[in-house]
C-alpha cells in the first residue's frame, strides 16, 4: 500500500507538470494571436497574396501585306535542379548517361561525358539552378521533356523552365534595320519610334499562392486587365526588299564598298517598299548595322546638280539648248581645280549635254555665270525646294541635311557656288535626296516618306497614316517638264546607258562624289568615292522612285553609273515583273487563241468558273454532275458525268493532283503520288472495292 | 443493445477510446487538407493520395490496437524482452545501412513491404515495456544500486546512444521518457540524478568528439537549430515565422478546415508543424485548447484507472507508455508554437506519418489492454487494492 501510494504522488507530480506544459503551450498561442497578432498577420498577407502583372504581348511589325517582320516568341532557359526532393541518387544515376547522350545529341554543344561530368559535378556540388542551356526554342523544349529524367518533371526529374519573350525576325537580315530593335542603350528604327503603341499597356491582378506554388488570380475587382500592344503595318514589301538586300549586297561585294544603302519608295504615296543597309563586317562578309539611308548625311555629288539646274530653269534663266563653253573639262575657281570626270567630247556642250554626261564644268560654269551676283538667290531657291529642312520621319534618327547661306562664315563667294552647284559643301541624306527626285517624278508634289501605314489592334484598324504632303508644287510644271527630259537622256544617252532597257524606260542621275568620310578623310592621291544612282521609273508613268548609294568602292569602278545603277536595274527589274500594272497592254490579235484549251477533268463547278474566265464555251451533259470527263469540240469544251460510286475506287486519270487526292482520299484511300502534270496511271483499277486506308499509287505525267 | 455490442468487444476505458477517435479524425482532416503541396510535388496533383494513405495506416493502427488491447497485459512483460532483443541489432543494422534521409540514419526499408520503417519507434516502445518490467520486479530492492538500478540504466544508455547518432531528440525524448519511469518506479532520487548527469556527460562527450572529427554527422545541424532557436535567423526560423503566421491568422476559431493558407509555406505542415495548421483551421479553442485537452485527458484517465490497480507493472506500464505518447504531443506542440526548437517529432496519432503511427497505436492498445483488465480485477476483486 505504502509503495503504490509513493507510486502515485510521482505520477501526480508528472501529471502537474504536464498541466504546466500545456498552460505554457496555450500561454504561447495566445502570446502570437493577440499580443504579437497583428505582425504577423500582416505578414501572412504579404506572403500568400500579390497584386502581380500581367504582362502585355508586345505588338507586331508587319510588312504591307502582313506578313511578320518582327514578332515576340517565347523562348526558354533550361535549368537543372540536380538536388531536387525526389531526385534520388539511384534514379539520377540510372538515367545520367542517357540524359547527357540526349542532351549532348539536341544541342551538339559538348559532348556525352562532358555532359555526364558536369551534371555529376554540379549534383555534387549541391547545385540547385544549373543551367543547361539558354534560348532554347518551343519545338527543343517539348523534345527535352521527354528526355530521361526530365520527362519526371520538376520535382523527381528536376527540370526548371524559365520562359521569356524575345523578338524574333522571321525575316532575319531583312530590313532589320528598320525594323530595329528594343535594348537599353540607343533602340533603333520603328521598335523605337512606335514602342509606345507597341508595347501595349501590362495590367494586374490579385493573386493568391495554392499548392505545387502555383499562384490563383483571386477575383478582385481591381483586376486591370492587360493590353496587347498594337500591330505596326509597315510599308516595307518583303519581296522587293528581299530583292534590295540581295541586289545591294551582291554589288557591295562585287565593288569591295565600305557600305551601302538602297531605298525603294512609290512615287505617289511615299511609301517606303524597301530599305536596306549594309556595311562590311570585319569578316568581309555584309551586315545590317546602321540606318545609312536615314541617317548619313553626305555632299551627295552630282544627283544635286539636278537641283543646280531646275533652280536656273525655274527661274527663266537657263534653257536647255543653252551652249556652255567647257574648254578641255578642266578650270580654276580662284584657284581651285574643278574637273571633268572625263573630258568632253566637244569644248561646247549643251545644259542638256552637260547634264547627262555629268559635266562639272558645265553645271558649275552655267549657275555661276547666272547667280554669281545673287548666291543667295540661287541659295535659297534650293532651299525652298525642302532640301534643308529634315522630312521628319516615322523613324527618329534622320541625318540633318545642310545648305549653307551667302553670308554664312565658311561661304566663300568664289569657291562655295560652284562647288555647291555640283553637290558639294551641301549635306544630304540618301533618303532626302531620294525624296526630292520622287518629287520631280511626281511632278512636283514633294510628299513625305512613309515607313508606317497603319496602327491595328487584333486586326482593327486603330490608326492610319495617309501621305503627307511636304510641298504641293516644287516648281512649276513647265520646269518639271524639263527635268523629266534631261533625267531620261541620263539614260538614253548619257551616264547611265547600261539601264536601257526594251521593257520600260528609266529616268534618273548618276552621282559620284569625291567623300569627306570621317574614316577616310579627303585624299589626293587615293580618293573615296560614294557612287550613287538616283531616279525613277517607267519614266512616262513613274511609279516607284529608287535610290542606290555605294559608299567608298575599291575596285577600281567608282562611277555612279557602274556601281549603283546595275543595283537600281535589278530592283527594277523585280519591280515590273511583279506588277502588272507595269506592263503595257499586250496587242489583242495576240491574246485571242483561236484553238479551244484543252481541260483536266475535275468538278464541274470549278472548270465551268475556269472556262467563264477564259471565254470558252463550256458545253455539259449533265449540268448536276459533280466529277465530269472533259473532250474538246469545235464550239467549246464538252463535259460528260464522270461516275463516281460510294465504295469503289474512282477513276481519276487524266486530273490534276488537287482533284485526285481530294477524291481518292475521301474514298478512305491513301494516296501517294509521283511526277507532275495530270494522272496517268492509278494502281488500283477505277470500281474496285474499297478497302479503307489502302495505299493508291498514282502516277502523273 | 448497441451499448452491449460496445462493452462486448471494445474493453477497457471509455474515454480514452473516445479520445483516440477524435485524434484520428483530426488527423484525417488535417492530413487531408495539409498535403497538398506534397501531393502536387510527388502525386502530380492527385489530393487524395496522401488522405488515403493516411486511412490505411490509421485503420490498421486501429485494428493493431483492438489486438493489442485484447492481449493480457502481462504478455508484454515477455514481449518487452524479445521486443528489445530484436530492436538493438536493428538500430545498429540502421545505423549502419539505413536510407539516409537529411544525412540522418534513420529508416530501414522492410524488403517485401514497400515502407520505410523507423526502428527507433521500435526500440521506444520495447525499451519503455523493459524499463516497466524492470521496475516492477525488482521492487522489493529498489533503492539498491546494483540489483535494481545499474540493469535498467544499462539497457537504457545502449538504446539511447544507438538512436544518438541519427536521431537526437528521439534519444533525449526516450532518455527522458525512461528516467521519468525510473523516478515514478521509486528508484534511489540520487541514482536518478546520476543518470541525468550522466546523460549529460555522454551526450557533451559525444558532440565534442563528433563537432572535432572529419565527419562530423548531424552534430552541426543540432547546434545550428539550437543556436537559430536562440538567435532567431536561419531557415528553422523561417519555418516557426511560417508557423507562427498560421497561428495568429487562425484566430479564436479558426478559418475552418480545408482553408489553411499556411500549408503552402510551411515545409512539413503534416508532420511536425501539423498542430500549427489545426490551430489556423480550427482556431485557439476547437484546435489548440482542445488538442492539448486531449491528450491531458489521455494522461490523466491512465492515472484514473491504474488508481484502482495493485500491481506495479501495470501502473509502470500503462504510465510509461501513456508519459511517452503524451510527451511526445507536448514537445510537438511546442515547436509548433515555437517553445522549442525544431525536432522532428511527430504528434502522435495525428501527424501524417507511417510506422510511427503504427507503433502509436500498439503503444494505446497496451494502454487500453491494462484498463481492461483493471476493470476486469476491480469488477471481480469488488474494488479492493491488494498489494502486488
Amino acid at each position: 500500500m505504502e509503495t503504490k501510494k509513493d507510486i502515485m504522488w510521482r505520477i501526480y507530480l508528472v501529471f502537474a507538470g504536464f498541466l504546466l506544459f500545456g498552460i505554457a503551450i496555450c500561454v504561447q498561442i495566445f502570446r502570437i494571436q493577440f499580443v504579437e497578432g497583428d505582425y504577423w498577420r500582416s505578414k501572412a498577407d504579404s506572403l500568400t497574396t500579390q497584386i502581380r502583372s500581367i504582362e502585355a504581348s508586345r505588338g507586331n511589325i508587319c510588312s504591307s501585306d502582313g506578313s511578320l517582320l518582327a514578332t515576340s516568341v517565347p523562348i526558354y532557359d533550361v535549368r537543372m535542379d540536380l538536388n531536387a526532393d525526389g531526385l534520388t541518387s539511384e534514379v539520377f544515376n540510372k538515367n545520367i548517361d542517357s540524359l547527357s547522350l540526349c542532351l549532348s545529341n539536341l544541342f551538339k554543344d559538348k559532348s556525352r561525358s562532358e555532359y555526364n561530368h558536369d551534371l555529376r559535378q554540379a549534383r555534387n556540388g549541391g547545385s540547385r539552378y544549373f543551367l543547361i542551356q539558354k534560348n532554347v526554342h518551343y519545338a527543343d523544349l517539348h523534345k527535352l521533356k521527354q528526355f530521361p529524367l526530365f520527362r519526371l518533371g520538376k520535382y523527381k526529374g528536376g527540370l526548371l523552365i524559365d520562359q521569356r519573350n524575345v523578338r524574333e525576325l522571321p525575316f532575319k537580315e531583312l530590313a532589320q534595320r528598320t525594323i530595329g530593335t528594343m535594348r537599353d542603350i540607343k533602340p533603333v528604327g520603328i521598335e523605337a519610334s512606335f514602342d509606345g503603341s507597341l508595347q501595349g499597356a501590362s495590367g494586374s491582378r490579385l493573386m493568391q499562392r495554392i499548392a505545387g506554388g502555383v499562384w490563383m488570380p483571386l477575383n478582385d475587382k481591381e483586376e486591370v486587365e492587360s493590353k496587347d500592344g498594337n500591330d505596326i503595318i509597315t510599308t516595307i514589301n518583303v519581296n522587293i526588299q528581299d530583292v534590295a538586300e540581295s541586289a545591294l549586297g551582291e554589288h557591295l561585294l562585287k565593288n569591295n564598298a565600305d557600305h551601302g544603302c538602297v531605298v525603294v519608295m512609290e512615287v505617289e504615296t511615299g511609301n517606303i517598299v524597301a530599305i536596306a543597309n549594309l556595311s562590311r563586317t570585319p569578316d568581309g562578309s555584309y551586315q545590317e548595322n546602321f540606318n545609312y539611308a536615314i541617317a548619313e548625311a553626305t555632299e551627295p555629288g552630282s544627283t544635286m546638280k539636278l537641283a543646280s539646274l531646275l533652280v536656273g530653269i525655274d527661274d527663266g534663266l537657263i534653257d536647255l539648248n543653252e551652249k556652255i563653253d567647257v574648254g578641255n573639262g578642266l578650270m580654276f575657281y580662284c584657284g581651285q581645280k574643278m574637273e571633268d570626270a572625263h573630258p568632253p567630247k566637244k569644248t561646247k556642250l549643251t545644259v542638256r549635254e552637260a547634264f547627262m554626261t555629268s559635266s562639272n564644268v558645265g553645271v558649275s560654269k552655267i549657275i555661276t555665270h547666272y547667280y554669281a551676283n545673287k548666291q543667295q538667290a540661287f541659295l535659297s531657291k534650293l532651299q525652298s525646294f525642302g532640301l534643308n529642312n529634315k522630312l521628319g520621319l516615322q523613324i527618329e534618327g534622320e541625318g540633318r541635311p545642310h545648305i549653307k547661306n551667302a553670308k554664312d562664315k565658311d561661304w566663300n563667294p568664289c569657291v562655295s557656288l560652284p562647288w555647291t552647284s555640283i553637290g558639294y559643301e551641301v549635306l544630304l541624306s540618301p533618303l532626302q535626296t531620294l525624296t526630292f527626285y520622287n518629287a520631280i517624278a511626281n511632278n512636283g508634289r514633294m510628299v513625305k516618306p512613309k515607313f508606317v501605314k497603319e496602327i491595328r489592334y487584333h486586326g482593327q484598324l486603330v490608326k492610319a497614316f495617309p501621305t503627307e504632303i511636304i510641298r504641293d508644287s516644287i516648281v512649276s510644271p513647265s520646269t518639271i517638264a524639263k527635268a523629266h527630259e534631261l533625267l531620261e537622256s541620263v539614260v538614253d544617252s548619257g551616264t547611265a546607258t547600261a539601264l536601257k532597257n526594251p521593257n520600260y524606260r528609266v529616268a534618273g542621275k548618276t552621282g559620284t562624289a569625291v567623300i569627306n568620310h570621317q574614316k577616310f578623310g579627303y585624299d589626293k592621291n587615293n580618293k573615296t568615292y560614294q557612287a550613287s544612282f538616283a531616279g525613277y521609273f517607267p519614266a512616262d508613268r513613274p511609279k516607284y522612285s529608287i535610290i542606290a548609294v555605294v559608299y567608298a568602292p575599291s575596285s577600281g569602278v567608282y562611277y555612279g553609273g557602274a556601281v549603283s545603277a546595275p543595283i537600281f536595274k535589278e530592283i527594277a527589274d523585280k519591280l515590273f515583273s511583279n506588277e502588272m500594272s507595269l506592263h503595257n497592254e499586250l496587242a489583242a490579235s495576240d491574246s485571242l487563241n483561236k484553238n479551244i484549251p484543252e481541260a483536266k477533268p475535275g468538278q464541274q463547278n470549278d472548270l465551268n468558273k475556269v472556262l467563264a474566265s477564259l471565254k470558252v464555251n463550256a458545253l455539259t451533259r449533265n449540268a448536276e454532275a459533280t466529277w465530269v470527263s472533259t473532250t474538246g469540240s469545235e464550239e467549246g469544251v464538252v463535259m460528260t458525268e464522270r461516275n463516281t460510286h460510294i465504295g469503289a475506287v474512282p477513276n481519276v486519270i487524266g486530273m490534276g493532283i488537287r482533284d485526285a487526292i481530294y477524291l481518292l482520299e475521301n474514298s478512305g484511300l491513301n494516296v501517294k503520288a509521283s511526277g507532275k502534270g495530270a494522272v496517268k496511271k492509278q494502281s488500283i483499277d477505277p470500281g474496285t472495292k474499297i478497302i479503307k486506308g489502302q495505299k493508291i499509287v498514282i502516277e502523273l505525267g | 443493445m448497441h451499448n452491449n455490442w460496445l462493452e462486448k468487444y471494445f474493453k477497457g476505458d471509455r474515454t480514452i477510446w473516445l479520445v483516440v477517435f477524435i485524434l484520428t479524425l483530426f488527423s484525417l482532416l488535417a492530413v487531408y487538407s495539409s498535403t497538398g503541396t506534397l501531393a502536387y510535388k510527388y502525386q502530380s496533383g492527385d489530393t487524395e493520395f496522401y488522405l488515403f494513405r493516411q486511412a490505411r495506416f490509421l485503420i490498421i493502427g486501429l485494428a493493431l490496437m483492438y489486438l493489442a488491447h485484447r492481449i493480457r497485459y502481462n504478455v508484454y512483460s515477455r514481449l518487452s524482452q524479445i521486443g528489445l532483443f530484436i530492436a538493438i541489432p536493428l538500430l545498429l543494422l540502421t545505423l549502419i545501412i539505413g536510407t539516409n534521409l537529411n544525412s540522418a540514419s534513420r529508416w530501414l526499408s522492410l524488403p517485401g513491404l514497400n515502407t520505410s520503417f523507423q526502428t527507433s519507434d521500435l526500440a521506444k516502445l520495447a525499451l519503455i515495456m523493459f524499463v516497466a518490467r524492470m521496475l516492477s520486479r525488482k521492487q522489493e530492492n529498489i533503492k539498491d544500486f546494483k540489483t535494481a538500478f545499474l540493469p535498467i540504466m544499462l539497457p537504457v544508455l545502449i538504446v539511447c546512444g544507438l538512436i544518438l547518432p541519427a536521431n537526437l531528440s528521439t534519444s533525449l525524448l526516450i532518455f527522458f521518457t525512461s528516467v521519468v519511469l525510473m523516478f515514478i518506479g521509486r528508484i534511489n532520487m540520487k541514482y536518478v540524478f546520476i543518470m541525468c548527469g550522466l546523460g549529460v556527460v555522454l551526450l557533451s562527450g559525444y558532440v565534442a568528439v563528433k563537432y572535432n572529427s572529419e565527419d562530423r554527422g548531424r552534430v552541426v545541424t543540432w547546434i545550428n537549430r539550437v543556436k537559430n532557436f536562440s538567435s532567431g535567423e536561419g531557415n528553422d526560423n523561417y519555418q516557426a515565422d511560417q508557423a507562427k503566421i498560421a497561428i495568429a491568422t487562425g484566430g479564436l476559431v479558426g478559418k475552418f478546415p480545408g482553408n489553411s493558407t499556411q500549408r503552402n509555406f510551411l515545409p512539413h505542415p503534416y508532420s511536425d508543424f501539423i498542430f500549427a495548421i489545426i490551430i489556423e483551421e480550427y482556431g485557439f479553442l476547437f484546435g489548440g485548447v482542445l488538442m492539448i485537452f486531449l491528450y491531458l485527458l489521455l494522461f490523466f484517465r491512465v492515472i484514473r484507472f491504474i488508481n484502482h490497480s495493485p500491481r506495479a507493472f501495470a501502473t509502470l506500464l500503462a504510465v510509461g507508455c501513456s508519459f511517452m505518447l503524451v510527451f511526445q504531443a507536448m514537445i510537438n506542440m511546442a515547436v509548433a508554437v515555437n517553445l522549442f526548437p525544431v525536432t522532428g517529432q511527430p504528434l502522435p496519432l495525428v501527424s501524417m506519418g507511417g510506422t510511427s503511427t503504427l507503433f502509436t497505436s500498439i503503444a494505446l492498445g497496451i494502454i487500453l489492454s491494462v484498463s481492461r483488465e483493471v476493470e476486469k480485477e476491480k469488477k471481480e476483486g469488488g474494488g479492493e487494492l491488494a498489494a502486488a
